[in-house]
């Protein structure tokens, strides 16, 4: 299921600090066409259509269309993400649609105090990690 | 050296550090949390990633479970399951270390904001404060797990700094030191979007870089073939790493085959655990009863409380080779069973978690359903095993072997100095990267991660006068990381059509060229998971010449030198797992691989660990067998 992107939608991020497609993909598969500054995936058979780059780009330009050499054409599966729900948009094939909304993350985005409220290390010769210190961890006797 | 650094010339960037992570996906980031709370301020802590952090590894898309949370477990029944479904041969003296972390790493994640899901009576309260999870089996919690990854992510960032992570640089080589013998110095890496080749020098380093996948030949070769059930775009990076830097590797020989719904390779366990539904051959008939007796050659896993996963693919494939597939997940009949106890609100409920199982983490799954008007109410879905992936962190034990914890009563061959440490001074791992060890999963790798973060941190306290010298010359070792481009740009205008040329091959040819020998030579979905000595001596010498050959990749840009590192770390990995399969003369995985020289199990001879090392000066590989012990005392059923 290769992603494409719409022509007409994507801006190449040119507002953007990054291009936002490429940054994300995790197997380096969306580029920029520097010419057009239009974005595409140089290597389609070997997206796994995790669909990182669908949630995050800015214009919704892109989208992932079924492999061809697996699935009868004409249906799709759509994300729309907020920084704490997801909504999914199924389309059959025969035209059947089908809605799910999903919670994502239930503090704000950034908002993670990675120490704060933690107790200090203990002793680094024990087997305790930092936020155990003080406990009695098991063992096998 | 130009100061820009250009295609075919690139800059060469020094950084010294302490500690080097390599890797960002679980076990990382829990490295990264727990190293720099125990290290003090002059201790520098660099993270190297090929990817993005937010969405980098195999929770890239999200997960729908945890895996691994004991909650009111025994760490001694944890130790019992892992062993039982990986067929006896695993360490737990790790085993047990993950099990009495794990439920902290999943407390943290609840409170940075992952959503775990309750029962009715302890809705809204944290696991930490008593909440009780959903289970959807003894060990697994139900979560909405689509942004699992950007917030464990979140927590590393936060923690190192930003300017301490490099992302888009991929990791091709660790660096051995100059003055001390098998110690680690640090490692080379290119960028994938600058002309930058970096070398770090560290006093201590973990490879946490996941599996290996695309070793094998996928089942789909067209479009599909990047439709592989674990992140295709782990490499085999970890143990190709730890091989040639001569760490001792453990348990290659084990792989984990999945079976899943077919052509998207969705997970089934919900349907199974939560769902209760059946699966049958062609015929409709239950192949688990039918073929119950088949298992008792394999006593006594066969009598786990749970079987075994390759037990379960054993009786699956009997059916497909006889003749009787399709195998079929009867989800009508599990979906009707369930609405004669349920409201249709309830049933609706349910229908939502069945299509979140998949969007969660295999979208790809709702696409094939969609694209064929599936609907799981109305139709049964095929199932059938994938292509064979390497992993230590989910249900396989492939790794390398290291040092367990100190305060266990563990042979004293399995601690050798710290936690995790590997047996070259300084080299540690995580996650996918320890063998031995498996059904970590995503949770478990984290905590295993946060073990090698405090470890690391005491190896530079003892080792703190530590100065990193190379054994090899960096110009030497920038010219080779670079080989592929300098092979491109001297004869890619020799023929017409750069693609088709006699002085080099594409990395995408060189990758083809090792699924073939792997899938048909090494036991892939081709010969039904069946090889034997000769066909593995075959495989072998096809494997060398690929080996010579990958002096001769090319990369046309940045893109396809990573492709060409990859793929190099991926017959390195091949190398190692057809190896130990040689070297194994039993069939102790049916469902994953057989032996037809040797189909039997043999608990006598083979319930060891195989191990293995190459030198890394010159390239002998030395395999043989070391003992293994229950620690904890095993019973089945
Ligand atoms: C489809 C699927 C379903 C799963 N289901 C579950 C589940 O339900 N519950 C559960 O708990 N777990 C589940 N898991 C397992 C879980 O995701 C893994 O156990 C866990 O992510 C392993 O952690 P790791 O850190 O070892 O590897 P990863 O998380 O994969 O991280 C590897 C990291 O290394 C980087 N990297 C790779 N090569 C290099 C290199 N050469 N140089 C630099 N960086 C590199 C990658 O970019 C990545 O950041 C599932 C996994 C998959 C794929
Ligand atoms: S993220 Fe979207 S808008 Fe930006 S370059 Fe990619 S496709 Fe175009
Ligand atoms: S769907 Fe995933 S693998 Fe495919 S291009 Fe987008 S981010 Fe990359």
């Amino acid at each position: 299921m290769p992603t494409f992107v719409h022509t007409e939608k994507c801006d190449g991020c040119k507002d953007g600090e990054v291009t936002v497609c490429m940054y994300i993909c995790p197997h380096d598969l969306m580029t920029l066409d520097p010419v057009r500054m239009k974005a595409f995936n140089q290597e389609p058979e070997q997206c796994w259509e995790c669909q990182c780059c669908v949630k995050a780009c800015p214009q919704q330009a892109i989208e992932v269309r079924a492999y061809q050499d697996i699935v009868p054409m004409g249906g799709a599966v759509i994300p729309l993400r907020t920084d704490n729900a997801i909504m999914w948009t199924i389309k059959f094939r025969d035209g059947a649609l089908k809605r799910f909304k999903f919670p994502v993350r239930t503090t704000p985005v950034g908002s993670i105090d990675v120490y704060g409220g933690k107790p200090e290390p203990g002793d680094i010769n024990s087997p305790n990690l930092f936020t155990e210190t003080g406990k009695t961890l098991p063992t096998i006797s | 050296m130009s100061e820009q650094g250009s295609f075919g010339n690139p800059e060469i960037v020094e950084i010294s550090t302490d500690i080097l992570i390599v890797g960002g996906g679980m076990a990382s980031c829990g490295t990264a949390y727990e190293a720099r709370r125990w290290a003090g301020d002059d201790v520098k802590i660099t993270l190297v990633d090929k990817a993005a952090l937010d969405r980098s590894g195999a929770v890239a898309q999200g997960l729908s479970a945890i895996n691994t949370y004991l909650g009111e477990n025994s760490e001694e029944d944890y130790c019992r399951m892992v062993s039982a479904d990986l067929m006896g041969i695993t360490r737990d003296d790790l085993v047990f270390d993950v099990g009495r972390h794990v439920d902290d790493s999943v407390h943290l994640f609840e409170e940075w904001g992952l959503p775990i899901w309750k029962d009715k009576e302890t809705e809204g309260v944290a696991l930490a404060d008593g909440g009780k999870p959903v289970r959807s089996g003894r060990w697994q919690i139900m979560i909405n797990g689509e942004g699992y990854k950007t917030i464990v992510g979140e927590s590393a960032k936060k923690a190192l700094g930003i300017d301490n992570i490099y992302e888009r640089v991929f990791i091709i080589k660790l660096l051995l030191d100059a003055n001390e013998e098998n110690r680690v110095a640090g490692a080379v890496g290119v960028s994938v979007r600058e002309n930058k080749i970096y070398i770090f020098k560290a006093n201590a380093t973990v490879i946490a870089a996941g599996g290996a996948v695309n070793v094998f030949r996928p089942r789909s070769i067209g479009e599909g073939m990047g439709r592989a059930w674990y992140p295709v775009w782990n490499a085999g990076s970890t143990y190709a790493m730890a091989i040639e830097a001569g760490a001792e590797m453990t348990m290659m020989e084990n792989r984990f085959v999945p079976a899943r719904f077919k052509d998207g390779y969705g997970p089934v366990g919900a349907w199974f655990l939560l769902f209760k539904a059946q699966a049958t051959n062609g015929l409709g008939e239950n192949y688990m009863t039918k073929n119950a007796h088949m298992l008792k050659d394999f006593a006594p896993y066969d009598t786990a409380a749970v079987v075994p996963t390759c037990l379960r693919n054993h009786a699956m494939l009997h059916e497909m080779k006889e003749g009787r597939g399709p195998i079929m997940m009867d989800t009508p009949t599990a979906m009707k069973k369930l609405a004669e106890t349920m409201t249709p609100r309830e049933v609706k409920h349910l229908e939502a978690e069945a299509w979140e199982d998949f969007l969660d983490m295999c979208i790809g799954q709702a696409g094939v359903w969609a694209g064929m008007n599936v609907r799981p109410e109305e139709t049964p879905s095929e199932l059938m095993p994938t292509e064979p992936y390497l992993l230590g962190s989910h249900s396989g034990c492939c790794g390398i072997w290291v040092s367990g914890p100190e305060d266990m009563n563990s042979p004293e061959e399995w601690r050798w100095g710290y936690n995790r440490m590997t047996t070259v001074k300084g080299l540690f791992s995580a996650g996918d990267g320890v063998g031995a060890s498996g059904h970590k999963f995503s949770s478990g790798s984290h905590a295993e991660g946060r073990i090698v973060g405090k470890e690391m941190v005491r190896f530079c306290q003892d080792n703190a006068g530590y100065q990193a010298a190379f054994k090899d010359d960096i110009s030497e070792i920038a010219a080779q990381v670079y080989q592929p481009v300098t092979n491109y740009l001297e004869h890619k205008d020799k023929t017409t059509a750069e693609d088709v040329n006699p002085h080099y091959i594409t990395p995408k040819m060189f990758q083809m060229r090792l699924q073939k020998y792997m899938d048909e030579y090494v036991a892939g979905v081709s010969t039904y998971y069946m090889t034997n000595a000769k066909l593995l001596e075959v495989g072998l010498h096809h494997l060398e010449m690929l080996k010579e050959d990958s002096v001769n990749l090319r990369a046309k840009d940045l893109h396809e030198l990573l492709r060409a590192w990859e793929n190099y770390h991926r017959v390195r990995t091949a190398e190692a797992h057809l190896l130990h399969i040689q070297f194994r003369e039993e069939t102790r995985y049916p469902g994953f691989f057989y032996r037809s020289d040797f189909p039997d199990l043999d608990e006598e001879n083979w319930k060891c660990f195989v191990n293995s090392r190459m030198d890394p000066e010159t390239g002998e590989w030395s395999l043989f067998k070391r003992e293994h012990v229950d620690m904890v005392e095993k019973h089945y059923g």
